[in-house]
């Protein structure tokens, strides 16, 4: 066991010093995107822990992202807090925040829990309209600052972004990592497989599902505010419904237990809208099919996986090749 | 006179949300679905239902068209979609999930389409009566012919369906299918043909949800309008404030959803529009987590 953590440690070391040497070669709008895919990993990662760990469905993750990128914003304007402190405390606001749904999500299961936090993820941006601080619907200004200048003057600010961006996705691939091989993921396992049976062996429901929750949020908080940081604004319009259901798209396409996919769904959710792009300049089609093809694609490419790929391409995969051995064997 | 009108406002908004509960009440009931893609679909039967005005011009006419179409389309989801589910995911750590990511790349889907079809133009369609209230002893009111109109018709609509639901043999094979699909199918029910016919009401009360929600508001359509995403969050909350199995507790839930957030838009803040429905639900779930005329069980679905 130790062996394989400390494997892992420089996996994740030596997935950072590749990250760092192409976040050189490539032009300004991939770093850019390449800062979406690790906000997205975040993201993702956290739906994978609460949905295909906890059991747990939650359509709100975009209003979480919200609590978490108006904390960041809020510290930074009203106390000018160091840009790291702002992220822990985004981390810290959501994870209250999902500590508070998660008390009422552990009352509830299916259908109800999922709709609950669906007409969350409508309700809360809209209530940024009801206070000042928060700026309405323009919202607030995020700077997180200029690159330090030791990083040399070539050093752009698309860059920066990125390299916080994927910093943050890389502690918090790790942290969720180790969480999920803990007793707690272990616990989780056994709520999700028969609940029953976990109660019967001791482990305390609700607690655990609240804590799934939280942690769930605090790391969804993390991703609100490093999207924050590379729009430069936090807004009620940052977060539509409509980024919560490509959270959940981004997780399954995943594999909605398998953490390590959570790149092929971050890549696949950046990747989209520019393929739309390509798609409808090639059929020459009009404004408004060009605007809704992202939507209809991720939407389509949900229903398809679901369909036909439930549990993921990685795990099916998996799936396919013991298939074959037993048949060899 | 605050009073009134927020009393009757709210019941012709609540008399709307009820049908929307109807309607996913009805989907739950044949298949164990939440369709978050019921909006969605009320969505695509009033564009059917808009195209009918304008070619033919007549509301009364449109009404129906929508309705079937409506139906139509539900039954084709249930068909394709539900039945494909069922049988591929429903094992293993996606099958609690699959069915809501399903409606809701559904819902995506038919939001995507609709504006490609219908998007950016300015879609009407014009109420059957005024939408002008009524003026009594020199006061004009907010409730006007449309709104008594709305009502009745929903009236009329529920009424029907008991009817349907408690005299007929096709009543009688829907809910012997949502009460055991297995004892239902011993006795001789094709129960998979009476889910696609669950469907297909859900999708006829739907599309009279969104012909009337449309109308009552200022009768412009819009695939991103708020009308829709309050007809998608308020059909929900309604259908499990009554407890997601209960024709008519859909049906109080829906008003009391329409009056409670009339009371509240009027009486504490017009900016709690979105929020005001969330806060309601949670206080429902705190209170009775299966809604309040749920099986007393909790659901694991």
């Amino acid at each position: 066991m130790h062996k394989k953590q400390s494997r892992d440690l420089l996996l994740f070391i030596l997935g950072g010093v590749v990250l760092y040497f192409l976040s050189g070669m490539v032009d300004e709008l991939r770093v850019y995107q390449g800062a979406s895919i690790a906000v997205y990993v975040i993201a993702i990662s956290s739906i994978i822990l609460l949905t295909g760990y906890s059991g747990q469905v939650s359509l709100g993750h975009g209003a979480l992202m919200a609590v978490g990128a108006y904390a960041a914003a809020v510290a930074r304007i009203e106390l000018q807090a160091p840009i790291i402190l702002c992220f822990a405390i985004a981390v810290l606001a959501a994870a209250i925040g999902g500590a508070l749904l998660g008390a009422a999500a552990a009352r509830l299961s299916g259908p109800y829990l999922a709709g609950t936090t669906l007409a969350l993820a409508i309700g809360l941006p809209s209530l940024a309209n009801q206070f000042s601080v928060l700026g309405g619907e323009q919202g607030l200004l995020f700077d997180v600052g200029f690159p330090p200048l030791s990083l040399g003057e070539e050093f752009t600010q698309y860059k920066w972004f990125f390299w916080i961006a994927a910093l943050a996705a890389l502690i918090s691939m790790w942290a969720v990592k180790n969480i999920l091989s803990s007793r707690y993921g272990r616990t989780w396992r056994a709520i999700r497989g028969n609940e029953v049976a976990a109660q019967l062996s001791g482990i305390n429901i609700a607690r655990s599902k609240i804590l799934a929750f939280t942690i769930s949020a605090g790391i969804a908080g993390l991703a609100g505010a490093l999207l924050s940081m590379t729009i430069g604004t936090v807004s009620p319009s940052a977060f539509p419904l409509a980024l919560s259901f490509s959270l959940l798209t981004g997780a399954v396409l995943s594999g909605i237990t398998t953490l390590g996919g959570a790149m092929i769904g971050a890549v696949v959710l950046v990747a989209i809208p520019e393929v739309a792009d390509a798609v409808a300049n090639r059929i020459g089609s009009s404004e408004r099919v060009t605007t809704n093809l992202p939507g209809f694609l991720v939407s389509a490419l949900l229903i398809l996986t679901v369909l036909f790929v439930p549990n993921g391409p990685v795990e099916q995969h998996r799936a396919r090749k013991a298939k074959k051995k037993n048949y060899l064997s | 006179m605050d009073f009134l009108n927020t009393l009757l406002i709210g019941i012709t908004a609540g008399s709307i949300y009820s049908l929307m509960a109807i309607s996913m009440v009805l989907v739950w009931r044949s298949t164990r679905v939440v369709n978050f893609a019921q909006a969605g679909m009320a969505l695509l039967s009033t564009y059917f239902g808009f195209e009918a005005v304008t070619r033919l011009g007549s509301f009364w006419i449109a009404l129906p068209v929508a309705m079937v179409g409506g139906a139509l389309v539900a039954a084709l989801v249930e068909m394709i979609l539900i039945r494909l589910l069922v049988k591929h995911s429903s094992s293993g750590p996606i099958a609690g999930v699959a069915p809501i990511i399903a409606t809701l790349g559904l819902l995506g889907v038919i939001r995507a389409s609709t504006s490609m079809i219908w998007g950016g133009q300015d879609v009407r369609i014009v109420g059957p009566v005024s939408n002008d209230g009524y003026t009594i002893n020199g006061t004009t009111l907010v409730f006007s012919p449309l709104k008594l109109l709305i009502l009745l018709t929903v009236l009329v609509l529920m009424l029907i369906l008991s009817l349907v639901f408690q005299k007929t043999n096709i009543g009688l094979a829907l809910r012997a299918s949502a009460y055991s699909p297995e004892i239902a199918r011993l006795s001789g029910i094709k129960v998979d043909w009476v889910r696609t016919l669950g469907w297909a009401l859900a999708g006829a009360a739907g599309a009279v949800a969104g012909m009337f929600q449309t109308v009552n508001g200022n009768g412009t359509l819009s695939p991103d309008s708020i009308e829709f995403s309050l007809l998608l969050v308020s059909g929900f909350i309604a259908a499990v404030i009554g407890g997601l199995d209960s024709l008519i507790g859909a049906v109080i839930g829906g008003l009391v959803l329409g009056l409670m957030i009339s009371f509240v838009l009027m009486y504490i803040s017009s900016g709690l529009f979105f929020i005001a429905p969330f806060v309601i639900l949670l206080l429902v779930l705190f209170i009775r987590p299966q809604g309040i005329f749920g099986a007393k069980a909790a659901r694991r679905a």
